[in-house]
């Protein structure tokens, strides 16, 4: 009896051991996981819903104002802090700190010694992150054109004005990439030259530089241009024509650089497009760089804006820096910027060569445009370190025309003004001046229009002889100041390098020093360099 | 508490209702030396399954034993005796001690060896053998112990520790052990919690087996590569038996950063700065007296095991852990159960093992505040009875505003700021090992495991700290935020095992399958008091499954010549289809010449054993998994972009690689076991040769092609290898008097073969500027080696600010001329441990030392320079300053000069014990004692503690303090 209740216990024993295993076993199939989150999608998944190829394009122009999808203490580019490596924030850093127009206090921070004394290296971090954010624009409008082609919607049945908007989605598209390769022509004279024909992946692909370059932007543009939406008619922030020919001017006016060949008359040309496209100059010039610049007027001269929000668009580079950084120690400003009272403690002054602009002839006293602190601080920087040195500026604010405050006190909502008309204006007179046809007294004109804007009356205007290049170049950086405009147009005037025009720090010492010619370039970063050997290194370096 | 009711149901539904019929044949076991019972024996017919174990009194009963047969008696740490049995009532019976411990059973993956089988790198590490003293977590009873096994414990209260066996394999994949819990792979993720192991109980666990090289821990496939820590929880046993064990601990703060006093302070502004007297307070505080506590600690643990129900062999403890950290606020509380129900039926051929742990875990984080308590100005109070903030000191504008970028009162901070986890934790496993009826070389195994943890943390900053987020001028909000974490992780495991000897030749072949599903998911409510800040979000990891088929032999032919092979086929959904799977084989050998006639007889020489072992392991746990997959993310409400007056959602994609797989790690290992005077010296040697390659590395992407420009790529190769060597030597055995020593010492050495495209990778950020690194990756050195400037000194011998060497030559000093100039790792790392018992008294010590390593002092490279002192306020900085004499920190930072030799000899603790026995208690015997755990250090190291983790940058710490203990054990 015992004995069989023995056996039998031991055959069920065994049978429920099998039972076990046969339970729990799942087969490989389990192996197949897909995400659970709802922020998280396949990327066939992605695209089922129709609102999602506005959300990709989105992402597609967001690439310009943020540094990750969910956070801005990330970054979806590495080798370099995350703020560092936004996307304006890189245009700052290269052409402007790299300038007579600003100084960076933190010498520290990594590379930034290096990029404002004009002795940077191929493993520059300021100079990685603008690299591998241009590409990475270029990647992200690549994957939406991939994602869009007629086989791809058919597929998914996508038809109607979703299909017709999608069009335009992208051409829009196409201006970004061209958008970020002439970033990379300006700064680095080359790109890596990937398309959507490319695959995604770890191919090395060839690279594209100086008048193919051009040439291929130069293409792009032009035949992205018919299916833009007309200058000023697109949302707010999205590419119009206007855009385009902004590009194309701006390629045009320093083609001379890019190529060898000049092409003002060109720019005259689309220049005279844009001045006949329906911009305006904002009365006060100061909106242009409010926290309401895309409400208060504004948004008529800003041809193309990069948005920021404090609740909504959150990064640590763009106008955040910008106005945080432009908070003075010990002014504690903050409060009057629209940030927290101390901003990112003292992180930018202007260097004295900047300040004279304003600061040699009394008339500037009163321009609109002469934000500059200078109350109990000296205008020379001895000490980089020292933030009481060397005059502050105000010309970014968080705080709206109407005198109230941002959404945010760390995050700001002013729209970083990428191009404006002002500078179309300024183009106009430049490329009359240096040959490009067109008319003399009308440059004259804009110039004025300028300064009557600036100076709130005509006291401030010039005369036909007194519109000379050298003035040009003066006034440029008197209306475009930390527009990242800087660097490019020394360039053009042949002063960036060299020693005709020696600002502080420049070359290093505080009494500057010239710095040889292969610096109009920067270096491919070295990273870029070993995973595609492809890219090239410019000379020198 | 419905994890408490799951708990219970899942206890219920597993009781045995079978008890087993028994006769008489009884005995007692003595251990020779002592005259002391044993209890826990392990009595067996030899050549059956009949068997039982001693009670506590060392008395045992066993049935049925047919006349002629033999009785063996065994039991860990003894020779084994064997009797044969001639019909008598009663076989009384003396066991000696084994120094050798050759028959110690040792825990390996899917079953059990004896040390004396073993082929691989493994060590054993029983009761006996654990640390003393204020030992809060698991790993912490094993540290300098074990030979290639580092542990680094940091000095919050219940600290993880960051555990490394050989060094680690991996570059940017974890370098963690696996840790196995009674066969349940335990996940690395310590949500909530203050580590994976903080959870457990220390006094549940029996012992840890290590599995150091590949041969040994291959059987874990792509999870074995880092090596494997099993640890063995206490099983019920026969005959009843109550422990009670309690300590009380104070720690002491054992050392403070030097600075400026509050008057050597007002001195240095007057002296150098003259015009920012202003700026100094009329108070004298001490910033790091102002944080720091003395802390308190108390541990009590209550386990009583015995046969619950007729013969179901049960252990049931509770525990409770108080635990208050040095740093103000910070604690750690633990309450734990365990349940182990061990029952054996049909004569021992079916085991069934339950064992169900809930823990109950209570942290208060306290932030990090030693960088403010360094920087505030001493001549400032701690107390304002003017400030808004709470009445704490803060530095204001004219309106009583505090400013940005400047020191916070790191006091208030501390006291306004509560960061709270509770953690609810279950784990346990069910197995069966049942030796099949109609096959009894075969036995089948089931393992079902399963570890689920919940846990919330709760922070917030008050309303009235000037450290919240601020609204408009003068309105702080605080901060505040719940997250909640969740994780489950479950196991099968199935394997048979089937032993049988021809002749001299045994063999055992275990087979089987085993599958584990790890499920995460996190919901963060973001900060509320911030209205601009993301609401709340719930994340959910996709499911981890792991999926493997294995297989073992281990063959011997006379106990002197030993083979073991392995192969694991294993499966990982972190990767995509084409490279999901891979084999991980291992073969091993031994060959036990002392064995051999020409040694036998030796009376020197007990033991020689050589080993040599080589297999193949991997690593799938990687940061980001799921590149395989083509993936788009959608934005969050602060990540989104504008168009028209509308923002829009963003929707972009991620960084895809295809080919992504695990890492493989191929490891070589040679050994030799030796034993003299009877085992009274013995220990191991052993070298080791691991070559890790498709590492996992962030490397460079073609820019463009990708959507990022870094990403994991199984790219790089790295080396390790290594000496161990182990004595173990048996001062004296006396019957008054037993000494014994250990001391182990390990050499590694490691290095990159190869990267990315050759490429150096920047790595270890440290404090002082925005991004800044230390460290790099380059080809040729060891990771994470510290690349610096190479600093110039005049030639008085003073660093001259700012000066370096052009290492290239090229007139211009940037990036391009820093040099690998030291690393944060040990070259070499010792362990020595004593133990002593004279009568009723026990003194034992321990004593750790590492050489190689250096640390960046990044607390004087970030600080310690005159530019620091006024910044809008007035600043202290580290005296090191005098030294030094450096005014700009962004021209020194980067300096050697603040790489520093960080060699140490710790002695760990310290404990003197004296024991009653049952001659003078009447009944039970009592144990008390007393220690000091963190003794002494003794280094060059001019910072806090030469013993970082942190790659070797020392940028603050919480620091250890010195504990003083009194415990009691009781027990009968």
């Amino acid at each position: 009896m015992d004995f069989k209740l023995n056996n039998m216990l031991k055959l069920k024993t065994f049978a429920f051991l099998l039972l076990l295993v046969g339970a729990f076993i799942s087969c490989e199939s389990d192996l197949e996981v897909t995400p659970e989150d709802d922020d998280e999608l396949l990327a066939d998944g992605f695209f089922e819903t129709e609102g999602a190829y506005k959300q990709a394009l989105a992402g597609v122009y967001a690439n310009l104002s943020l540094t990750s999808i969910n956070d801005p203490g990330g970054s979806n580019i590495a080798g370099l802090d995350a703020g560092t490596g936004q996307y304006i924030r890189g245009l700052f850093n290269l052409q402007n700190l790299s300038t007579d127009e600003v100084i960076w206090t933190y010498e520290n921070d990594p590379g930034l010694r290096g990029m404002q004394r004009n002795t940077w290296s191929s493993d520059n971090p300021l100079i990685l992150g603008v690299f591998a954010r241009a590409s990475y624009e270029i990647a992200l409008a690549n994957e939406f054109l991939r994602q869009t082609t007629e086989a791809r919607l058919n597929d998914r049945g996508v038809s109607g004005s979703l299909a017709e908007d999608i069009q335009t989605y992208r051409a829009e598209a196409r201006v970004l990439r061209a958008l970020a390769n002439y970033h990379l022509l300006d700064m680095f004279g080359k790109a890596p030259f990937v398309t959507e024909n490319d695959a995604v992946g770890f191919d090395q692909v060839p690279e594209i530089a100086g008048t193919e370059l051009f040439n291929y932007i130069e293409t792009e543009l032009t035949e992205a241009l018919p299916n833009l939406v007309a200058a000023r008619q697109n949302e707010y922030a999205r590419v119009d024509q206007g855009v385009a020919n902004m590009l194309l001017a701006k390629l045009y006016l320093n083609a001379e650089i890019y190529t060898g060949t000049a092409r003002y008359a060109d720019c005259v040309g689309i220049c005279e497009t844009l001045i006949g496209s329906g911009y305006s100059l904002t009365p006060n010039y100061l909106f242009n760089f409010m926290a309401d610049n895309n409400s208060n007027g504004a948004q008529n001269e800003i041809i193309f804006p990069i948005t920021n929000d404090g609740a909504r668009t959150q990064n640590y580079g763009g106008t955040t820096i910008i106005i945080q950084g432009e908070v003075g120690v010990p002014e504690n400003n903050g409060e009057s910027l629209g940030v927290n009272p101390s901003g990112f403690g003292g992180l930018f002054r202007v260097r004295p060569d900047f300040a004279r602009l304003f600061t040699n002839n009394p008339i500037y006293q009163n321009d609109t445009r002469n934000t500059l602190i200078t109350q109990d601080r000296p205008i020379e920087i001895d000490n980089v370190g020292n933030t009481a040195q060397g005059y502050l500026i105000t010309k970014f604010t968080n705080r709206t025309s109407t005198g109230g405050f941002g959404s945010d006190r760390t995050f700001t909502d002013t729209d970083y003004p990428l191009f404006r008309y002002a500078d179309v204006l300024l183009m106009y007179a430049e490329a009359v001046l240096r040959g490009g046809g067109g008319s003399e007294s009308l440059a004259l004109e804009y110039v004025n229009d300028l300064r009557e804007r600036a100076f709130g009356d005509t006291s401030g205007n010039i005369t036909q002889a007194q519109l000379t290049l050298d003035f040009l170049l003066d006034e440029r950086s008197r209306e475009l100041y930390w527009e990242s405009h800087r660097r490019q147009d020394l360039i053009r005037f042949g002063v960036y390098t060299g020693s005709s025009y020696l600002w502080s720090y420049k070359g290093g010492p505080q009494s500057g020093t010239s710095f040889p010619d292969f610096r109009k370039l920067f270096p491919i970063p070295n990273q870029s360099r070993s995973s595609n050997p492809n890219i090239s290194q410019n000379p020198g370096y | 508490m419905k994890i408490l009711l799951k708990g219970i149901l899942f206890v219920l539904l597993f009781l045995p209702i079978t008890t087993i019929a028994q006769s008489t044949v009884t005995g007692t076991v003595t251990d020779a030396a002592g005259q002391m019972p044993i209890p826990g024996v392990n009595v067996l017919v030899e050549g059956s399954t009949n068997g039982t174990t001693t009670d506590f009194d060392g008395n045992y009963t066993l049935n049925n034993v047919p006349e002629g047969a033999t009785l063996s008696f065994s039991y860990l740490g003894f020779r084994t005796q064997t009797i044969p049995f001639t019909g008598q009532s009663t076989v009384d019976v003396t066991l000696t001690e084994d120094a050798a411990e050759l028959d110690a059973v040792v825990v390996v993956g899917y079953g059990t060896t004896t040390k004396k089988d073993l082929t691989g790198s493994v060590s054993l590490i029983g009761e006996e053998d654990f640390n003393k003293g204020n030992n809060v977590t698991a790993e912490n009873l094993l540290n300098g112990r074990v030979a290639g096994l580092t542990v680094n414990t940091g000095g919050s209260p219940g600290s993880g520790s960051e555990i490394r066996i050989r060094g680690g394999a991996s570059l940017n994949a974890s370098n963690n052990p696996l840790i196995v819990i009674d066969g349940l792979p335990i996940n690395n993720v310590a949500n909530g919690g203050r580590s994976v192991l903080s959870s457990i109980n220390p006094a549940d666990i029996e012992s840890f087996s290590v599995l150091k090289d590949a041969s040994a821990a291959a059987i874990y496939g792509n999870r074995g590569a880092n090596g494997v820590i099993i640890i063995t929880t206490k099983k019920g046993r026969q005959g009843l038996k109550v422990n009670f064990d309690s300590q009380a601990s104070v720690a002491r703060l054992t050392d403070k950063i030097d600075l400026f006093s509050a008057q050597e302070y007002r001195d240095l502004i007057n002296d150098r700065f003259p015009d920012r007297t202003n700026f100094l307070g009329n108070a004298n505080t001490d910033w790091q007296d102002a944080i720091y506590r003395e802390a308190f600690s108390s541990q009590h643990n209550l386990s009583v095991s015995g046969n619950l129900a007729a013969n179901l062999p049960a252990r049931l403890s509770i525990s409770r852990a108080d635990q208050e950290g040095l740093r103000k606020t910070s604690s750690f509380e633990r309450t734990t159960s365990s349940l182990s129900l061990n029952p054996r039926f049909f004569d021992g051929a079916l085991k069934i093992d339950f064992n169900a742990n809930l823990s109950w875990e209570r942290n208060r984080f306290a932030p990090g505040i030693e960088g403010n308590a360094i920087e505030f100005n001493p001549t400032q109070p701690i107390f304002d009875p003017n400030s808004r903030y709470d009445g704490y000191y803060e530095y204001t504008d004219a309106n009583g505003i505090a400013l940005g970028n400047v020191p916070r009162n790191p006091v208030a901070q501390l006291m306004q700021t509560q960061d709270i986890a509770s953690v609810r934790r279950y784990y346990g496993n069910f197995k069966v090992d049942y030796k099949l009826p109609f096959y009894e070389p075969l036995r089948a195994v089931v393992n079902l495991g399963i570890d689920n943890s919940e846990s919330d943390r709760f922070f917030e900053i008050d309303r009235n700290s000037a450290l919240g987020t601020n609204a408009q001028e003068g309105e702080a909000l605080g901060q505040r935020s719940d997250t909640d974490f969740k994780s489950s992780n479950r196991l099968l495991d199935a394997y048979l095992v089937h032993t049988k000897a021809f002749g001299d030749f045994n063999t055992e072949i275990t087979a089987g399958y085993s599958y584990q599903i790890f499920e995460n998911e996190n919901f963060t409510t973001g900060n509320v008091r911030d209205p601009n800040t993301p609401p709340a979000e719930l994340t959910i990891d996709p499911d981890v499954v792991l999926l493997a088929y294995f297989a073992r032999g281990n063959f011997n032919y006379k106990q002197k010549y030993f083979l073991s092979a392995s192969i694991r086929r294993d499966g990982t959904s972190r990767f995509g289809e084409d490279e999901r799977f891979g084999y991980f084989p291992a073969v091993s050998g031994a060959w036990q010449l002392s064995d051999e006639d020409f040694l036998k007889d030796s009376n020197t020489l007990s033991l020689l054993k050589l080993r040599a072992g080589y297999g193949i392991t991997g690593q799938q746990d990687i940061p980001s998994a799921y590149d395989y997959l083509a993936r788009y993310g959608l934005g969050n409400t602060i990540s989104q972009y504008q168009f028209g007056d509308q923002f829009f959602t963003i929707g972009q994609p991620f960084y895809r690689n295809a080919g992504i797989k695990w890492e493989e790690i191929t490891e070589y290992n040679l050994g030799l076991d030796y034993g003299f005077f009877s085992g009274k010296l013995s220990g191991s040697l052993d070298f080791f040769r691991k070559i890790s390659d498709d590492l996992l590395s962030g490397a460079p992407v073609p820019d463009g092609v990708n959507f990022s420009n870094q990403g994991l790529q199984n790219i790089g190769k790295l080396t390790t290898q290594g000496i161990e060597f182990v004595v173990d030597y048996n001062l004296a055995s006396l019957e008054d008097f037993n000494w014994n020593v250990n001391y182990n010492v390990t050499y590694i050495d490691r290095e990159l073969n190869r990267l990315a495209f050759g490429q150096d990778i920047l790595v270890q950020g440290i404090s002082g500027g925005t991004g800044n690194t230390i460290a790099v990756h380059r080809e040729g050195y060891a990771p994470f080696s510290f690349f610096t400037y190479r600093q110039l000194y005049d030639t008085a011998g003073n660093p001259v600010e700012g000066a370096y060497v052009d290492v290239n030559g090229d007139g211009i000093l940037n990036d391009d001329d820093k040099y690998i100039s030291g690393n944060g790792r040990a070259d070499v790392t010792m362990g020595f441990q004593s133990s002593m018992n004279y009568k009723a008294w026990d003194f034992s010590f321990n004593l750790r030392a590492s050489f190689g390593n250096d640390i960046y002092n990044n607390v004087n490279s970030g600080r310690a320079q005159y530019g620091n002192v006024f910044r809008t306020v007035l600043n202290n900085v580290p005296t090191q300053v005098l030294e030094s004499n450096f005014t700009n920190t962004p021209d020194v930072i980067l300096s050697d000069y603040y790489i520093e030799n960080a060699d140490f000899l710790r002695m760990d603790n310290i404990t003197l014990g004296y024991t009653f026995d049952e001659d003078k208690l009447g009944k039970g015997t009592l144990r008390l004692w007393t220690g000091v755990q963190n003794v002494f250090v003794i280094t060059d190291y001019s910072g806090l503690d030469p013993e970082i983790t942190n790659n070797g940058v020392d940028n603050t710490i919480f620091p250890r303090g010195r504990t003083f203990l009194f415990g009691l054990n009781y027990g009968f």
